[in-house]
C-alpha cells in the first residue's frame, strides 16, 4: 500500500499566514485525535504497570516493582472464603473451548462458503438471504429456548455444548466471509482444474482451497479470538468448577464484593489477554482488512 | 477427433437464448475459430465443448459418441484460459504436470513428459518458477504446455492472445499453429479479433447472438461473406459501404447508375436500400475501373509499406490504399475507382448479400484451399 | 432419478452441518421463543399454557416504564456515540492523517477495546468509576481535595452507555475508514484544484458518500444494541435495583436468575418481533442481488 495521500501536492507558494491557516484543520484533527486516544492508551498502560507494582500514586504512578501479584500462576486464589480452580486449568479450559470452536467452524464455513458461492442447487437464493438476514438477528435474545435445547440434548454444563451454541451463531458471518474468499478465487482456475481431470470435489481441494488459505487462517484467528474472550454463554450455561474458563475465572474476582485487588486483578487480566494481544499485534492489518471486506460490505 | 454439435441451445436467464440452435461440425486435425463480437456466444459455446456448461437441449458429439453429460475430466480436452488460469501455488513443472497427475501417470514418467512438452514451448529454464515470476508470454506458454501435456484429442483455446502485446501475439500465433500441425489435434479458438482467426484456422465460424453466421474458410469469408455482418467484421482496414439504392438490375449509387449483370444478382426484381460494400484493396487511385468516384482527401495515415487515404465522397468516407510515395494531402481533390466484380451488394434491412451465390461459389473452388479429404 | 441425487449429493455434504447448526440454534430457538412465551414455565420446566398472561404481566410490571425509559436512552445515546464518534475516528484517521501508519497506529488503538475480552474491558471500566480513591475518578478528585463518589451506583447509565460507546464506535470508524478510501482520489484532487476548503470537502465529499455506510451502521448498531446486555451485565449487572436495567436484561435476569422461563420468553419475544422489523428494512435497503451470482459449472 505504501503512504496514501488524499490531496494534491500542489506546489504554489504560499504566504505564511495562509500557511499556518492551511495548517489549523490539521492540527485541531490531531489535537482531537490525541486527546481522546490517549485515555485509551493510559488504561490499558495501567492494567500493565498494575500488575507489577504494589501500588499506583493517584491512580497513575508506579510504587514498587513487584512479581506478587503474578501468584496466582504457581498457587491458587483465595475467593469469598473458598479457592478458586487453578488458573492452568480454566486456560486449558479456554483453550480446549476456542480450538474446538476454531477447527469446527472453520470445516463447517469453508465447506458451506463454497456451496454458498460456487454451487448451484435448488433453494441457493433463499438459503443465501437467509444467511445474510441472520447476521443481524439477535442471537442473544433467544438464550433462554438455546438454555432448553441444550437440557435436552443433554449438554447443559458442557463445554462442547457451549461451542456447538456459538458456533452456530457465528456461522453464517463466517461463512459469509469465506464465501467472500471464494468469490475472488476465478472461474478459469476451477475450470482448468476440471478439464485437467479432476472431479468437482478434488478441484476444491486441490485447487481452489489453497488458494484462500490467507483467508482461512484470518478466519481462524478470528473464530479463536472470539471463544478465547467469550463470556456470556460459559457464564450462562457452565456451571461446575471442572469447566471454569479464565474469562469466568476473571469475573468470578472481580464479583467479589471482598476483594478488590486491583493488582490481582491486572495481573490476570493481561495474563487472559495475552493470545489476544500477541495475535492483534502480529496479524492487525491484515484482520482489519478482513473485517471490513469480508463481512460488512456495505 | 471429429466434433459435432447439433440444434445446441443454452439460455442462462430463461428469457433470451444465448446460444440458439446452434450446429456446427468440426473435422478431425481441423483448427477451427469461433469468431464474434463480445457476447455473442462464442465463449459459452466453447465451454458446453469442455463440458463445463452443459446444453439446455440438442445434443454434441465427439467423433460419434454422445458426450453431453460426460464430465470436463472424462472428456480428454486441453484448454488454454484468457487469464491462463495456473494454479498460483504450483511451481511451473507441478502446474504443467498437473493434468498427468490426475491420470495417475507415474511421477517419473509424468516430469519426463512435463519437461519434453514444456521443451517444445521453450520453457525449459522456468520449470521452478512460481506463474506470479512470470511474464505474461512466459504465463502463456505454460498454459498452452499444460493443455497439451496430457496429448489431449481436443485443444480449445479461449482468447488465449489477448493479453498479451502486439509483438507477441504474432511470435504465439506462429508457435500454436506450428504445434497444432505437429500434433495434429483438433483445435477451436474463440476470439474476437479476426486477424487471428484469418491468420489461425482452416475454417472460421462467424457468431452473432447466439447464432453462426456463416461457416467457411477464410478466403471465403474474405471474399464472400454472406452477409453485412460478415462482411463489416472481417478485414483491415474494415470494408467500405456506401449507401445505394437496386431497382431490378440498376445500381443507383452517389450519382451514377450502373446496369448488372444477370448472372450478377441473386434478386428478384422491385426495389431495394442496399449497402454497397468494396474493399480498401479494390479500389484504385484514377480511373482505371469500371465506377468512378470523385473525392477529397481527409486524412492520410502512413503505415510503412503503404498509406491509408481516408476520402469523402459526398457524404460519405471510404479508406483505401495507396503506394508510400504517392504524394497525398490534405484537402486535394481526387478520383478513385473499382472494379464491379469487386462490389458487395447487401440488403440494407435483412443484410443478406444480392450477389448471387452460385457465381461466389464457382470462384470459391478456384482460390480455396477447402482442405477435406 | 440418478441424476437429481448427483445434483443434491455435492450441495448436501457440504451445506449439511451448516444447515444442522442453523436449525437448531436460531430457528427451533425461535419456534421455542414464540411457544414459551405463552407458558407459565419456571424452573420445573413445565410446558404449562396460560394464554397471554406474560404479556398481561409485561404491560402491568412496575418496574417495565423505568426499563423502557432506559432501554430507550442506553440506545439513543450509545448509538449516538456510535455514529457521531465513530464517523469523526473515520475521517480523522483516513482523511487528515496522510500517513498510512499513522492512521493504522490510531485505528489499531482504537480497536483495543473491542477486541480486548469484554471481563477486561469492564474491568478497566470498574477502575475508572472505582467508588474508592483508587478509581481513575476519584484520584483526579483528590487531587483537588474532594471525597470519593460512588459513581456506578449514583451515574449508572452514564457509565453504561460510555463503556458501549466507545466499543461501537470502533466499529463505526472500520465502516467509514474503509468507505472514505474507496472514494476515488481524484475526487480529492479536483476538489483542491477548485480551491476547495477542508470544511466544505469534508462536507460535500465525504458526508455524501458515507450516506450509505451511515444509514448501514445506525441500524446494525440500533439491531445489537436493542438486544445485547454483556458489557451492561458485567459492568452494573442492571443495578442498583433497576436503575441500569435494559429490556434484553430483564428478559435474561427473568429467565436466569428468577428462572421464569415463560415471562422472559415473552420479553425475548417482544425483541425479537422489534428486531426482525428492523433487519427486514435493513434488507430492504441494502439490496443483496450482486452478492449472489449463479454458478458457472453444471
Amino acid at each position: 500500500m505504501g503512504a496514501t495521500s488524499y490531496r494534491a501536492e500542489t506546489k504554489r507558494v504560499l504566504t505564511p499566514v495562509s500557511k499556518r491557516k492551511k495548517r489549523i484543520p490539521y492540527i485541531i484533527a490531531y489535537g482531537v485525535l490525541g486527546v481522546t486516544t490517549l485515555p485509551v492508551i493510559l488504561m490499558y498502560l495501567w492494567l500493565l504497570l498494575r500488575s507489577f507494582f504494589e501500588q499506583m500514586k493517584y491512580g497513575f504512578i508506579p510504587v514498587h516493582f513487584t512479581l506478587e501479584n503474578w501468584q496466582f500462576l504457581w498457587s491458587s486464589v483465595e475467593h469469598g472464603g473458598s479457592s478458586l480452580p487453578s488458573i492452568w486449568t480454566a486456560t486449558w479450559n479456554s483453550f480446549v473451548f476456542s480450538g474446538t470452536l476454531t477447527i469446527l467452524e472453520v470445516i463447517i464455513g469453508v465447506m458451506a462458503g463454497y456451496a454458498l458461492a460456487r454451487i448451484e442447487f435448488p433453494g441457493r437464493q433463499a438459503l443465501m438471504k437467509t444467511t445474510l438476514l441472520l447476521h443481524a438477528f439477535p442471537s442473544i435474545a433467544l438464550l433462554i429456548a438455546v438454555y432448553y435445547i441444550l437440557n435436552f440434548m443433554g449438554l447443559f454444563d458442557s463445554l462442547f455444548g457451549v461451542v456447538l451454541v456459538k458456533t452456530a451463531l457465528q456461522i453464517p458471518m463466517t461463512a459469509w466471509i469465506v464465501k467472500g474468499f471464494f468469490d475472488d478465487v476465478p472461474w478459469d482456475v476451477e475450470w482448468a482444474g476440471l478439464i485437467d481431470g479432476c472431479s468437482r470435489l478434488k478441484v476444491w481441494f486441490t485447487i481452489v482451497l489453497p488458494l484462500i488459505k490467507p483467508g482461512i487462517a484470518a478466519v481462524s484467528i478470528f473464530s479463536f479470538l472470539s471463544g478465547w474472550s467469550e463470556f456470556l454463554l460459559l457464564y450462562t450455561f457452565i456451571l461446575s468448577d471442572g469447566n471454569v474458563t479464565l474469562s469466568s475465572y476473571l469475573q468470578r474476582l472481580i464479583s467479589d464484593p471482598n476483594l478488590v485487588n486491583y493488582g490481582l486483578l491486572s495481573a490476570v487480566s493481561l495474563f487472559y489477554m495475552l493470545p489476544v494481544l500477541l495475535f492483534f499485534i502480529f496479524t492487525q492489518k491484515s484482520l482489519m482488512q478482513v473485517s471490513v471486506g469480508g463481512g460488512k460490505r456495505v | 477427433m471429429k466434433i459435432e454439435l447439433k440444434n445446441i441451445c443454452k439460455s442462462f436467464n430463461k428469457k433470451t437464448n444465448t446460444i440458439d440452435n446452434l450446429s456446427l461440425t468440426i473435422e478431425d486435425g481441423e483448427f477451427v475459430a469461433l469468431l464474434g463480437p463480445s457476447g455473442c456466444g462464442k465463449s459459452t459455446t466453447m465451454l458446453m465443448i469442455a463440458g463445463i456448461y452443459k446444453p439446455d437441449s440438442g445434443e454434441i458429439y465427439f467423433e460419434d459418441q454422445l458426450v453431453n453429460d460426460l464430465e470436463p475430466k472424462d472428456r480428454n480436452i486441453g484448454m488454454v484460459f484468457q487469464s491462463y488460469a495456473l494454479y498460483p501455488h504450483m511451481t511451473v513443472l507441478d502446474n504443467i504436470a498437473f493434468p498427468l497427475k490426475q491420470q495417475k501417470v507415474p511421477k517419473e514418467e509424468r516430469i519426463k513428459r512435463a519437461k519434453q512438452v514444456a521443451e517444445m514451448v521453450q520453457l525449459e529454464h522456468l520449470l521452478d518458477r512460481k506463474p506470479s515470476e512470470l511474464s505474461g508470454g512466459q504465463q502463456q506458454r505454460v498454459a498452452l504446455a499444460r493443455a497439451i501435456v496430457k496429448k489431449p484429442k481436443v485443444l480449445l483455446l479461449d482468447e488465449p492472445m489477448s493479453n498479451l502485446d502486439a509483438r507477441l501475439k504474432i511470435e504465439m500465433r506462429e508457435e500454436i499453429s506450428r504445434i497444432q500441425k505437429e500434433l495434429g489435434i483438433t483445435t477451436i479458438l474463440v476470439t474476437h479479433d479476426q486477424e487471428e482467426a484469418m491468420t489461425m484456422a482452416d475454417r472460421i465460424a462467424v457468431m452473432k447472438e447466439g447464432k453462426i453466421i456463416q461457416y467457411s474458410t477464410p478466403m471465403e469469408l474474405y471474399k464472400y461473406p454472406k452477409d453485412y455482418f460478415v462482411a463489416q467484421f472481417i478485414g483491415t482496414p474494415p470494408m467500405n459501404f456506401l449507401k445505394g439504392k437496386l431497382s431490378n438490375r440498376r445500381l443507383h449509387l452517389q450519382n451514377m447508375t450502373i446496369e448488372l449483370d444477370r448472372e450478377f444478382l441473386n434478386f428478384h426484381g422491385g426495389e431495394a436500400d442496399v449497402n454497397v460494400g468494396i474493399r480498401p484493396h479494390d479500389l484504385k487511385l484514377g480511373n482505371s475501373g469500371d465506377i468512378l468516384f470523385k473525392g477529397t482527401v481527409n486524412m492520410v495515415e502512413p503505415i510503412g509499406h503503404s498509406q491509408i487515404v481516408n476520402v469523402k465522397i459526398c457524404n460519405e468516407q471510404v479508406r483505401f490504399f495507396v503506394e508510400p510515395n504517392t504524394k497525398m494531402e490534405y484537402g486535394r481533390e481526387i478520383e478513385i475507382s473499382a472494379d464491379i466484380s469487386a462490389i458487395h451488394l447487401f440488403d440494407a434491412v435483412t443484410g443478406r448479400n444480392l450477389k448471387n451465390v452460385h457465381e461466389s461459389q464457382r470462384q470459391v473452388k478456384e482460390y480455396s484451399f477447402h482442405s477435406q479429404e | 432419478m440418478g441424476s437429481v441425487l448427483k445434483k443434491w449429493k455435492l450441495p448436501a455434504i457440504m451445506l449439511g452441518p451448516f444447515i444442522v447448526l442453523i436449525f437448531l440454534f436460531f430457528f427451533l430457538p425461535v419456534v421455542l421463543i414464540a411457544i414459551l412465551a405463552f407458558t407459565s414455565m419456571d424452573s420445573a420446566m413445565r410446558w404449562d399454557f396460560n394464554g397471554l398472561a406474560n404479556f398481561q404481566k409485561l404491560v402491568t410490571d412496575p418496574n417495565i416504564l423505568l426499563i423502557v425509559k432506559n432501554t430507550v436512552i442506553y440506545v439513543g445515546f450509545t448509538l449516538l456515540i456510535n455514529v457521531f464518534f465513530g464517523l469523526v475516528l473515520g475521517i480523522l484517521t483516513t482523511y487528515f492523517i496522510q500517513k498510512e501508519s499513522v492512521g493504522l497506529f490510531f485505528r489499531t488503538i482504537w480497536m483495543l477495546p473491542r477486541i480486548s475480552p469484554p471481563v477486561v474491558y469492564v474491568l478497566l471500566w470498574l477502575w475508572f468509576f472505582d467508588p474508592s480513591e483508587y478509581g481513575v475518578l476519584n484520584s483526579l478528585r483528590a487531587i483537588f481535595h474532594m471525597p470519593p463518589k460512588e459513581w456506578l451506583t449514583t451515574h449508572p447509565m452514564v457509565a453504561v452507555i460510555l463503556a458501549n460507546g466507545l466499543i461501537g464506535a470502533s466499529f463505526g470508524m472500520i465502516i467509514f475508514s474503509s468507505a472514505i478510501k474507496s472514494i476515488p482520489k481524484d475526487l480529492f484532487y479536483a476538489a483542491n484544484v477548485d480551491g476547495a476548503s477542508q470544511w466544505s470537502i469534508i462536507k460535500d465529499i465525504i458526508i455524501p458518500a458515507m450516506r450509505w455506510p451511515l444509514m448501514f451502521v445506525t441500524l446494525w448498531q440500533f439491531l445489537s444494541l436493542l438486544t445485547s446486555y454483556e458489557y451492561i451485565l458485567l459492568l452494573t449487572n442492571g443495578g442498583p435495583l433497576f436503575e441500569s436495567e435494559v429490556l434484553a436484561l430483564y428478559s435474561y435476569h427473568k429467565a436466569f436468575r428468577n428462572f421464569e422461563f415463560g415471562y422472559g420468553s415473552a420479553i425475548s419475544l417482544v425483541l425479537v418481533l422489534i428486531a426482525l422489523i428492523f433487519s427486514f428494512i435493513m434488507w430492504k435497503l441494502f439490496g443483496m442481488k450482486k452478492m449472489m451470482g449463479s454458478s458457472r459449472i453444471e
